[in-house]
């Protein structure tokens, strides 16, 4: 990193503290405030780390809350990716922060074996061995990658495109949302393109400490991004994180690379369907014969990475305007599992907590499914509620393609 | 952002949820724009709505709104208009079981209470919740100062000896207490807000009636830091105060701000049945206005600048900490409409010599009309379709008045009202 942030900014409000999912579930976390700022002072100075440095989920609730603007979040993955460089992490945590690669390594087996080899019991155990815990809800791997689902897509030839970057969770474990996503574009009239040369965002890396892989997914993607950026083709992602990262996170941590490459902004794909609604591109009518569906309640998740943008919550407006759909907001903070940081054996439990108002607010809200935007919320959310649970995109084709 | 809504409010202090909920009430589509989580994250969670005037102590601070400057907001708005916010905000709180209300003189008139602090100083405040029995506090006899272990922001020795400088506490018998922490050794010095969040949950809150126990029957009156609840949940009070067996009043604590937070989720639970959008993490860059009106702003979040349109708007940005005012050497201007802030232009002159004293820094802010609207020089509106709520106010000093959150509500109802009306004059059209 070439930049570091100043912490005088912060003024030891302790706002952050107050709206720290992690400090609430555990005393063991020093809090975002000393951990942050205050530390950071001592960082400067080349005192010892915090050990609790490593309880900071990277959920950027601190960011949100902080009056003055301090990037809190970004100074602990800073100085865990410092301290990584004197100890280097576990291979634990290399296979939590490497989804995409190992996904990559296993494509020649088949699902069901590789399904079969994570998630037996003898496997877990091993797992649980290694740090990940057995409890945690590990997503299955889907049968074929959505980008290799979507060269068999038949798109109907409109004149725009738009460029999609599906992230490593709908890519690897969620290819339906995926597609559900090239529907809904292809609706309000756009071609999409998901270019092959696209890497993970690095957001996983970052979080567990690898910060050169960061680097290099960085630098391929930004360079390959601005290829479609100069060719004035709109890009844009269905998943928070993703967007946080290439928004806000690698200008941060890496701000050489922006300045090479300019800013590659990934815009929310929420945002631009529901401009496509307003603009009168995507028609929010259904298709089918029936046009009394029966109704339909959800419970939204706004996860953090999202709230984090400022960009208000797209995803809940554009079902909110689906006829038949009424939709809460749970406004219950965070789920708890931060990409991968509910998986590790020492904050399972942290994580169940964190996400125990959300849990119990989904499981006693009467609602058929809960929505939020962001992959692992929603594994978190299934696993903690037992409610199924689904993207927005999702949702809006159900209702628009029903027969 | 697409939609185009009836109000928009920058700012979720006290001041911006109040003025937002006011506009959601009436019927309006609200969006709320906020960097940071607002001040009520800090907050003790009772309102002064005015503890000194003229530097006299207020003991009924509506006797004393005349005694206040003329440009004062309560003065602009009318004691009947400000008497009108206060019965929308107490309205709002018994709502959400969460009552909030001002002591009784014998009479029966609504007077300021002389709150004890976890520093052991009396605070006068005037709306606090319910659940604070002000009688039993006035005529106890018997006192325990209760703190908890690892607590370090609260040393029953320092409020004893502090308290015991005020005639009205100086011939109580005091009794200190502290309790057996639930967390064991800890890594980092507990806060109120830790306990109070395990007060919250049913399955956890036994460590706090447990530790009461032993002290229950022998007091007349517990003083305590908030540990009752994080949450507006009066469940809480009712089982805290039976395990006590005598009645308990919560000190004003330092931040993190537990009362504060429980203002806070009443108001924005109220908030959340409207047609309500919040919009974190964003900072309002400025107004895009045309002629005499406003008819968006400009944010950046994320690295991006967005648009946000809108029928009318409400600006609670806060004062000087806040960002709602920005100060250079011989100026200053609200952060949002660049408003210049008539200041002299030598600085030493911003502040007084006295350290508590009443400083022109404390008293700077926009100046506005009685509907809220900012006007120049000449008292002329600048627009039709902007009001100003809150720390952004000139004309008033939270500090040495103790008038910080009665100022937010009244002028946060005022602007929230007069946004509607402009919204919906606005939507004819």
């Amino acid at each position: 990193m070439s930049v570091r942030i100043n912490p005088d900014k912060c003024i030891a409000c302790t706002t952050c503290v107050v709206h720290c999912p992690v400090a609430e579930a555990t005393p063991k976390f020093l809090g975002p405030r000393m951990i942050g700022p205050a530390y950071e002072r001592f960082r400067l100075l080349g005192l010892t780390e915090d050990p609790s440095l490593h309880y900071c989920a990277n959920c950027k609730n601190c960011d949100i809350s902080c009056p003055h603007g301090v990037p809190v979040s970004s100074l602990n993955m800073m100085a865990r990716a410092d301290q990584f460089k004197k100890h280097s992490p576990g291979l634990r945590d290399w296979v939590l922060g490497h989804g995409e690669l190992m996904a990559k390594w296993l494509r020649l087996i088949p699902a069901i074996i590789k399904n079969f080899g994570m998630l037996n019991p003898v496997t877990r155990t091993v797992l649980d061995a290694l740090g990940i815990d057995k409890r945690a809800p590990l997503p299955a791997f889907a049968p074929q990658t959505f980008r290799q689902l979507m060269r068999h897509v038949h798109q109907p030839d409109h004149k725009r495109s738009v460029v999609f970057y599906p992230g490593c969770y709908v890519d690897v474990y969620d290819p339906r949302t995926g597609l559900d996503m090239v529907w809904a574009m292809n609706r309000a009239g756009y071609k999409v393109i998901v270019p092959e040369e696209l890497v993970c965002c690095g957001l996983p890396m970052v979080a567990n400490g690898f910060w050169q892989h960061a680097r290099s997914n960085a630098e391929h993607n930004l360079k390959a991004l601005g290829l479609w950026r100069d060719a004035g083709l709109p890009v844009v992602t269905g998943c928070p994180s993703c967007a946080l990262m290439f928004r806000v996170d690698l200008p941060e941590y890496f701000p050489d690379l922006a300045d090479k490459y300019g800013a590659c902004r990934l815009a929310d794909a929420q945002e631009f369907l529901l401009d496509a609604v307003d603009s009168g591109d995507l028609s929010l009518k259904t298709d089918g014969k029936h046009t009394n569906l029966p109704d339909l309640k959800l419970i939204y998740h706004a996860p953090c990475h999202l709230r984090a943008q400022g960009n208000g919550l797209p995803g809940l407006e554009l079902l909110r305007r689906l006829d038949g759909v009424t939709v809460e907001n749970a406004d219950a903070g965070c789920c708890g599992i931060s990409g991968s940081y509910g998986f590790k054996k020492e904050k399972y439990d942290i994580a169940q907590t964190v996400g125990s108002e959300l849990f119990a607010k989904v499981r006693e809200s009467g609602a058929q499914a809960a929505v939020s935007e962001c992959g692992t919320c929603r594994v978190q959310i299934t696993h903690g509620s037992g409610k199924f649970s689904l993207h927005p995109v999702s949702i809006l084709r159900q209702r628009l393609e029903a027969r | 952002m697409s939609r185009i809504v009836d109000v928009l409010v920058v700012g979720s202090g006290l001041a911006g949820l109040v003025a937002a909920l006011t506009a959601a009430e009436q019927g309006r589509s609200v969006r709320l724009l906020t960097t940071g989580m607002g001040s009520l994250a800090i907050s003790g969670g009772s309102v002064d709505f005015l503890g000194y005037a003229d530097s006299r102590l207020a003991s009924d601070p509506w006797q004393s709104l005349a005694l206040l400057p003329e440009d004062h907001p309560y003065r602009l708005m009318g004691t009947e208009s400000v008497r009108t916010a206060f019965k929308f905000f107490s309205d709002t709180m018994e709502k959400q079981h969460w009552p909030m209300r001002p002591a009784l003189a014998q009479d029966g008139t609504p007077r300021n209470t002389q709150l004890p602090t976890i520093m052991g100083t009396l605070k006068p405040t005037y709306l606090l919740p319910a659940s604070l029995n002000t009688q039993a506090m006035a005529s106890a006899k018997k006192v325990l100062v209760l703190s908890v272990h690892g607590l370090r922001d609260c040393q029953p020795a320092l409020v004893v000896s502090q308290l015991k400088r005020y005639k009205s506490w100086a011939d109580r018998e005091f009794t200190q207490g502290l309790l057996p922490s639930p967390f064991g050794e800890t890594h980092r010095a507990i806060t109120a807000l830790d306990l109070a969040r395990l007060t919250d949950k049913p399955q956890s809150r036994q460590w706090l009636l447990d530790a009461l126990a032993p002290y229950a029957g022998k007091y007349d009156l517990i003083l305590m830091p908030p540990l009752c609840g994080s949450k507006a949940n009066p469940e809480v009070w009712q089982a805290v105060n039976a395990a006590a067996g005598c009645p308990v009043v919560e000190m004003l604590s330092i931040p993190p701000g537990v009362g504060g937070l429980r203002l806070r989720d009443a108001l924005l639970n109220a908030l959340h049945k409207h047609d309500f959008e919040l919009v974190e993490n964003t900072t309002v860059l400025r107004a895009e206005t045309a002629d005499k009106n406003c008819t968006s702003v400009l944010a950046e979040a994320s690295g991006q600048q967005r648009r946000h349109a809108a029928r009318a708007f409400v600006t609670a940005t806060g004062g000087i900490l806040g960002g709602g005012m920005v100060l250079e050497p011989g100026q200053c201007w609200d952060s949002v409409f660049k408003i210049d802030i008539t200041v002299p232009q030598d600085v030493t002159l911003w502040s007084e010599p006295q350290i508590f004293g009443n400083h022109l820094f404390s008293r700077m802010g926009v100046r506005v009309d009685r509907e809220m609207r900012p006007v120049d020089a000449a008292a002329a509106v600048r627009w039709q379709n902007v009001f100003f709520a809150g720390r952004s106010l000139g004309g008033y000093d939270y500090a040495t008045e103790k008038s910080g959150h009665g100022v937010a509500i009244a002028t946060g109802w005022q602007a929230g009202r007069m946004a509607a009306a402009a919204a919906a004059a606005g939507e004819k059209q």
